[in-house]
């Protein structure tokens, strides 16, 4: 038995025609947010390619890849509002740690299909999967808060799964549409590649791209954390201001 | 035109933003209030976070404060010693609001408290509001000459220990119940990011006694003064003021405060006081509603911190 596992992996150690890599690229690898920033488009391309130093001229499909986008982590609740004596209270609450605040799964097909559901489940691709992770013990339920979290972060647009957000446009040669809304959270982005030949899985790659906030909001940003006296000591002083400017000018 | 808010982290049309407070400018111009009870729960309603919308528009509310402060000290109806009381015991109360508003939030609570609090407190103030007015209204109608109450009467806590001697409002009265009622109104105005100037007025004219002329001005001066340290301890504690939705807003509500402000000389004061009532009972109602009918969704979610290493 021991021999056969050991002539097998021989076997795939010395057999070239499944050694495929996976080449892939962001648009951008900073997103600027200023002042007119209303969101924004990313795309995510790669090919696959004969291994490098491998004989190979070409490879053969047909392949799938699911893209897994992740954003900063958050602690986040998912709470459940139920009436007690007639006044509607919280009264379950669930601490999701570190949980991403971004995540959006495109794939070229339906998930089931380009894999198992044991392979899905290894990998922690659905967004359900990160909830059970994150979930910490608490007042409540993990799992149904969990599926709350994932429901009102889709309507929100932070969380979502897209099964023709791949496009093959040859053989090889793919591309991803990432739409990252208004109200983006700041922070490092992974955009990570899983390759699929067959429903399994033969090669992956990671691409970070980072959103954050330039000129006069990110001094904004800077100040409200550095130097939090003072930012407020000048917020008031711009309301006093207003205010009196505002009398003067409508003065009769 | 969309413009991002760096702390809120997300972007907004200017000109709604400068629309609703150019609208609220113009309701707490006509009747003489803040306008935060009606602003900060406009923000959250429109996707703005709960703690950035209430520190931001603790900013608001000084800039739509200021003018009329300054309009009532230039014409000399503010009563500076008794505005130092009211405005060091409520800073005091403040620092306690701010504490409550974060321990609420760390159990889960804090929009229960909050809906609650503005139910219980416009509730009442609306009501109480609603009768006094449309009382003065009958009574106008029936040719009935309404005598203003006298402003020196005193009740049994003017008479507690630590008289202090108030020039400009002509009163002899114990500090204590000054005192007191700037905590409360520190402690209330914090925790739901409200200037309390609606609750302040009759306060003064009903439990102090001071005379009408100094009622509005020496009110604005405390809210001015309060929501000033308000602003800077939310600046300080939750980093939350988003001082370009606070400009934008303070933009239009002081403009908006002006034309409201020259738009109430058309009604008469009970009339005014009445509107407001009508106003205060809306907003009240609104809270009762999402607090006993219950909400469109029962599950909600917030961001409690950043995620470090799981």
């Amino acid at each position: 038995m021991r021999l056969l596992a050991a002539a097998i992996l021989l076997f795939a150690l010395v057999l070239p025609a499944q050694a495929e890599r996976l080449v892939t690229m962001v648009s951008r690898d900073e997103v600027a947010i200023t002042s007119s920033f209303s969101g924004e488009t990313l795309t995510l391309f790669g090919n696959i390619e004969p291994e490098a130093g491998s004989t190979q001229k070409y490879v053969e499909g047909p392949y799938h890849i699911i893209v897994v986008v992740t954003g900063p982590w958050q602690d986040r609740v998912a709470r459940l509002s139920q009436p007690v004596f007639g006044i509607w209270m919280n009264t379950q609450q669930v601490l999701f740690k570190a949980f991403p605040s971004y995540y959006h799964v495109l794939s070229s097909a339906v998930l089931t299909d380009i894999t198992s559901e044991a392979t899905l489940d290894e990998l922690d691709i659905l967004p359900a999967d990160q909830a059970a992770l994150a979930a910490q013990p608490g007042k409540g339920d993990p799992k149904v808060l969990g599926t709350e979290l994932i429901r009102l972060m889709t309507e929100q647009g932070h969380v979502g799964v897209n099964p023709t957000g791949v496009v093959f446009r040859s053989d090889t040669f793919y591309a991803a549409q990432v739409s990252l809304p208004s109200d983006i959270p700041t922070g490092p982005f992974l955009a990570h590649t899983y390759l699929f030949k067959n429903g399994a899985l033969i090669a992956e790659r990671s691409e970070g791209f980072t959103v954050r906030k330039i000129g006069f909001e990110r001094f904004l940003g800077q100040a409200s954390t550095g130097q939090p006296l003072l930012y407020g000591l000048v917020c008031v002083a711009l309301a006093l201001f207003t205010g009196w400017l505002g009398g003067v000018v409508f003065r009769r | 035109m969309q413009i991002y808010l760096p702390i809120a982290e997300l972007s907004m049309n200017l000109f709604f933003l400068v629309g609703i407070g150019g609208a609220v400018g113009f309701l707490s111009g006509l009747f003489g209030v803040g306008g935060g009870f009606l602003l900060t729960p406009l923000l959250i309603f429109s996707g703005v976070p709960a703690p950035v919308a209430v520190a931001s528009v603790t900013g608001q509310v000084v800039a739509a404060s200021t003018s009329g402060a300054l309009s009532y000290y230039r014409r000399g109806q503010i009563d500076l010693h008794m505005a130092l009381y009211l405005v060091l015991s409520s800073v005091l109360g403040a620092f306690g609001g701010v504490a409550t508003f974060a321990a609420l939030r760390s159990i889960g609570q804090l929009d229960l408290v909050i809906s609650l609090g503005f139910l219980v407190l416009l509730g009442s103030v609306g009501t109480l509001m609603m009768i006094e007015s449309v009382r003065a209204i009958l009574k106008r109608r029936a040719g009935i000459v309404v005598r203003e109450k006298l402003p020196n009467q005193h009740n049994w806590f003017h008479g507690l220990p630590m008289r202090v001697r108030f020039k400009k409002s002509r009163l002899y009265i114990s500090v204590l119940p000054v005192l007191v009622l700037g905590l409360c109104i520190g402690f209330i105005g914090s925790l739901l990011g409200i200037g309390g100037g609606f609750i302040l007025v009759p306060a003064l004219v009903y439990i102090l006694r001071m005379p009408g002329n100094m009622v509005i001005g020496t009110s604005l001066l405390q809210v001015v003064a309060m929501m000033s340290a308000t602003t800077i301890l939310h600046a300080v504690n939750s980093q939350s003021v988003d001082i370009l939705l606070a400009f934008c807003l303070m933009v239009g509500g002081t403009v908006g405060a002006q034309f409201g402000a020259s738009a109430g000389k058309y009604l008469r004061g009970e009339q005014l006081r009445a509107l407001l009532a009508l106003l205060v009972l809306a907003v009240a109602v609104r809270f009762g509603f999402s607090a006993i009918v219950g909400p469109s969704d029962p599950y909600s979610m917030a961001v409690v911190g950043l995620g470090g290493v799981p």
